[in-house]
């Protein structure tokens, strides 16, 4: 080892709680960048070769029925690779110790060979042997887990107006289901819902579809164009009552793991960078000050010979050093968060498994720009540093020449104490430093915002979504729509005090090229139950005419109230129609819109029919209540509002919830990061200063309030600013993370600017007493000494 | 006790009827411990009294600044006995020092040690504003001639200015004692003298105990008493029986 890396080994060590201070946030920023991109990664290829391996489809396809036949049709559309046909119905499910009916989704297995689409991932047990009469299930993991059901276990179902009873013979995975939720919804109950899969001829028989297929998977060949393809096979199924043809984009699964890639995209890049910025900064501060103290060292070494290159290399080394370290700790760092967080996607997502692949080229690209970044921060002081020549840099630094405080020139400056006018006018001496610290001191506050604004937003949507939207206690839907009169059987079931009809009514909203699917909600113009509300928020009517839409579903489709948009319904009689825009509504869990009841059924000419109710039940007659509701097999689902809500709760809360933690956790160590090195540069560059004052007769606390005037001034000023600039962080990340299925609305509580507020006037009351602590060494006797 | 009749007059001297202001008896300082301690002071004796104008001499390492820093209360003494106004210093805690060192004593460094981003005035007002009796900054800088440059900051005054403007800094609190360390060793010689003569007037004016290190021995001329120390001893003293004036000194 050369000796002058001793001295750096030496410098370091004496320097370590401010390298480590810088080495800190870095590590905090790459951690951040290093989880995210790493989640995004093993996210898409585990999908991508899950997909691949399993087959999955790339167009989808619903109808009423059509002749097996039909079939060579789609397979001879020009492009299309492979077709499955096959067959998937809802049902009504009894599940042993689950008091209210669930609702099952029940897929047919070829009869002859395996699936070639969207193949099965075994788990446990096997598949349903076909060909038997021993009635045989394979059911989806979320679900059986969810009621711990392991293979042998039966369950009822009721197919077609008839209870039978079936053996689960394994437990699968499909990747038509990475996301196991009911069609349009963007929250998974896997307690009431769950997917099945069991031999063609037994479902086909029970639904008088044998020789015959309601559902469409096929993939194209290379280079087919799927708008084409799709158009081309709602040409061949229209007679058959096809809803449309779908891509992968509005497949409901796969929408569901893009959208949450999408949202570790928003997480992934402008944050990080923040901290990444912070902590070039940082090091700048603090190697402008080592080199500054140096001065004399660098003369010394350039007067016996060393070149400009060896000193130059010398300092850059030293920021090495520290990007080393930051890089190293935030690998680790980012390492072990994302493999906490990609157990937490076992929650929403069900791969045959989901392992943590470390992102190795974004590891490299960060360590490259926070090595870019310091060095760039270095770069200007080492430059002033070698330039120099010896023998100037032997003589002391020229006193710094002062000027009176802008502010004081204004005439206050009677009413200021000599410590206040020393903090102003060392703050206005350098304005670009001041500046930049005050900056950092800003950005430190606002990324304390982020993270608080995640957990206010989610509260706020557990409460508006499931307090002020829905209302109901239940929402019971029928297997097929009915006459309007059946809201008075909805509102005799035991324990109903209220019940309010809906319609509910596949759709395409169509405008220009931007295509969505998804349900039409008819309700009653001011209903009490499921409301529509604005941002306000406030109740909106619904009118006789026209459509209200989810603001963000406007946003997508780029519509504006008072715009047409065109409406394909997807069920009965199929017809197109254009309905104006009337207005926004607010939700946060997928997208909806909403018609006025009887407006919709008059569009569809099917008189007044209703798909179910929302109702408000007893309590004390709960369990009457799901009793006989189990007992109605016109009731085909029953979706119980406060198991959403906990559903919620335990999926996207807590993983918001652990995000937010990880966040605040960075967020905290960057504030007292920046706070500490801040104090103590302040403290080694007037150590001289402050060690007179306490010969003149200062005590330890009034140097103490000298020294960290400065930095309270500092603070003071950026404490507003960064508050504004939290907010801005916290509007633009979720932005970026707000999805078609859960967005989260920006909400900023005084609490959540008290708390950021609080972090840093703690950092900075704490870093002051270290300094302080400092101040105690400071030897007094060195102030008597000339400067050598 | 004064030593009657010694051969060269006592540095317990001169005075016998008056309250020393220090009084001090074996004072030693050493610093480390074992085979690596290193005596700077090893017990010397002597009184001082108010209006007294005293010089250390002595080469470097003679204990000079040791002494200097015992009597201001920036360091405590191993052994020996070191009174202030009969109160024992060596038995003060930091807060104690720290208020003995704001009303009693005024400091005087080599470098100034001015606040750089404070004027001339504010300079002295820091220090007036935590004292209790304190003179107007401005009357303190007419006593050192500066009345006109008071609005000036460090950067902007020579290096003589800047330590008239620390001496002012130190005498108006109107401490007891005034010690300076080298207050021309980095000047020359002209200015020098204008920074002593301030010294000099200030100790006369005010009646100030005195205390001024130097290397210079004709400054010791302008002294009342001249203390020579040598290996943390104090080896001579010598009595002026009249004080030369600074610019007589200065030839």
């Amino acid at each position: 080892m050369s000796l002058l890396d001793r001295k750096l080994l030496r410098d370091l060590r004496a320097l370590k709680s401010q390298a480590l201070a810088v080495a800190l946030v870095m590590a905090c920023g790459l951690a951040m960048m290093i989880m995210t991109r790493s989640l995004i990664l093993s996210l898409e290829t585990t999908r991508d070769t899950y997909y691949e391996r399993h087959q999955f489809a790339q167009v989808f396809a619903r109808l009423k029925r059509a002749p097996n036949a039909v079939r060579n049709q789609l397979a001879a559309i020009p492009g299309v690779a492979t077709v499955q046909t096959g067959i998937a119905v809802q049902v009504t499910l009894d599940v042993p110790g689950l008091p209210e009916p669930a609702v099952g989704l029940l897929n047919s297995l070829p009869e002859r060979g395996e699936l070639i689409l969207n193949r099965l991932h075994v788990r446990a047990g096997h598949l349903p042997a076909g060909g038997t009469a021993r009635r045989e299930l394979a059911v989806g993991e979320a679900f059986a887990e969810a009621h711990g059901l392991k293979p042998g276990a039966t369950l009822s179902a009721v197919l077609n107006g008839a209870k039978q009873t079936f053996r689960l013979a394994g437990i699968v995975l499909s990747p038509e289901f990475v996301f196991e939720a009911p069609p349009g919804a963007a929250l998974p109950d896997n307690k009431t819902y769950g997917v099945f899969w069991m031999p063609y001829k037994e479902l086909a028989t029970a639904f008088q579809l044998y020789g015959a297929f309601n559902s469409v998977s096929l993939t194209l060949a290379p280079g087919a164009n799927e708008r084409e393809i799709i158009g081309a096979v709602d040409r061949v199924l229209a007679p058959y009552g096809c809803r449309g043809a779908y891509g992968r984009i509005n497949h409901p699964s796969h929408r569901r793991v893009d959208d949450e890639i999408r949202v570790l995209q928003g997480l992934s890049v402008a944050f990080p960078l923040v901290f990444l910025s912070v902590a070039a900064f940082m090091t700048n501060s603090v190697m402008s000050r080592q080199i500054a103290l140096q001065r004399e060292q660098i003369a010394m070494l350039k007067a016996c010979g060393f070149s400009n290159r060896q000193v130059g290399g010398h300092y850059f080394k030293f920021s090495l050093a520290i990007v080393v370290a930051g890089v190293g700790l935030g690998a680790l760092g980012g390492i072990v968060l994302g493999q906490k967080l990609v157990v937490m996607y076992h929650l929403f997502f069900r791969f045959p498994q989901l392992d943590f692949q470390l992102d190795t080229r974004v590891l490299v690209a960060a360590g490259a720009v926070s090595a870019l970044a310091s060095f760039g921060g270095v770069a200007g002081a080492v430059r002033r540093a070698v330039r120099l020549p010896p023998a100037e840099a032997m003589r002391p630094e020229a006193p710094a020449s002062y000027r009176p405080a802008l502010v004081e020139r204004l005439g206050v400056a009677r009413w200021f104490s000599a410590s206040f006018r020393m903090a102003l006018r060392n703050i206005q001496r350098r304005p670009v430093r001041s500046g930049l610290t005050c900056l950092a001191l800003a950005l430190a506050t606002g990324i304390l915002i982020v993270p608080n604004s995640f957990r206010d937003g989610v509260s706020y949507v557990i409460d508006f979504q499931w307090d002020v939207v829905q209302r109901q206690t239940v929402t019971l839907s029928l297997v097929e729509p009915e006459a309007a009169r059946t809201i008075a059987d909805f509102r005799h079931l035991p324990g109903v005090v209220h019940a309010e009809p809906f319609r509910f009514v596949p759709i395409e909203l169509r405008a220009g090229p931007i295509v969505r699917r998804l349900v039409l909600q008819g309700l009653p113009a001011q209903g009490t139950l499921s409301r529509v509300i604005d941002a306000e928020p406030r109740q909106l009517t619904l009118p006789p005419r026209g459509v209200i839409m989810s603001a963000k579903l406007a946003d997508v489709l780029q519509l504006r109230p008072g715009d047409e948009v065109v409406a394909k319904v997807l069920e009965g009689r199929e017809r197109e129609i254009a309905v104006p825009l009337v207005g926004l509504a607010e939700d946060f869990a997928g997208t909806a819109a909403y018609m006025e009841l009887h407006a919709l059924n008059r569009l569809l000419f099917e008189g007044d029919r209703i798909s179910g109710a929302h109702v408000v039940v007893e309590r004390s007659r709960w369990n009457e209540f799901l009793a006989a509701v189990k007992n109605t097999p016109r009731v085909a689902g029953c979706v119980i509002k406060d198991s959403i809500r906990e559903g919620f709760r335990k999926t996207t809360a807590e993983s918001i919830g652990l995000i937010q933690k990880i966040y605040m956790l960075f967020a905290t160590v960057v504030a007292f990061g920046i706070v500490y090195n801040s104090a103590r540069i302040s403290l080694s560059e007037r150590a001289r200063e402050l060690a007179t004052l306490r010969v003149l007769g200062f005590s330890r606390g009034e140097v103490g309030a000298v020294l960290v005037g400065e930095l309270v001034l500092l603070t003071l000023v950026a404490l507003p600013f960064g508050l504004l600039i939290g907010s801005g962080f916290a509007r633009g990340i979720l932005s970026a993370v707000n999805t078609e299925t859960v967005r989260l609305p920006l909400v900023l509580t005084p609490a959540n600017y008290a708390f950021a507020v609080l972090v840093v006037a703690v950092a900075s009351a704490l870093s002051a007493l270290f300094a302080a602590r400092k101040l105690a060494d400071i030897d007094l006797v060195s102030a008597l000494k000339a400067l050598d | 006790m004064p030593a009657v009749g010694s051969i060269s007059p006592s540095p317990v001297a001169p005075a016998a009827d008056r309250e020393p202001v220090f009084h001090v008896r074996g004072l030693a300082r050493v610093y480390g411990e074992g085979l690596a301690a290193v005596t700077a002071l090893a017990g010397v004796d002597f009184d001082l009294y108010a209006a007294e104008l005293i010089v250390l001499l002595g080469a470097s390492g003679s204990g000079k600044s040791t002494l200097l820093n015992q009597l201001g209360g920036l360091d405590s003494p191993t052994h020996g006995t070191l009174l202030y106004r009969g109160a024992n210093l060596a038995e003060f805690d930091e807060p104690a020092l720290t208020s003995f060192r704001r009303d009693a004593v005024g400091f005087v460094f080599q470098a100034y040690n001015l606040i750089p981003s404070l004027t001339a005035r504010e300079n002295i007002a820091l220090i007036t504003e935590i004292c209790r009796d304190p003179m107007p900054p401005e009357d303190a800088l007419h006593l050192v001639g500066l009345g006109e440059r008071m609005d000036h900051f460090p950067a902007q005054l020579s290096g003589g200015e800047q330590q008239r403007v620390a001496i002012a800094r130190a005498i108006a609190k109107r401490p007891e004692v005034l010690l300076c360390d080298e207050p021309t060793g980095a000047l020359d010689v002209h200015t020098g003298i204008t920074v002593l003569e301030a010294i000099e007037h200030l100790n006369r004016e005010l009646g100030t105990l005195t205390v001024v290190i130097t290397h210079n021995a004709i400054i010791a001329d302008m002294a009342d008493r001249v203390f020579t120390l040598s290996d943390g001893r104090i080896v001579n003293v010598r009595q002026n029986a009249h004080r030369g004036s600074v610019r007589a000194l200065a030839w």
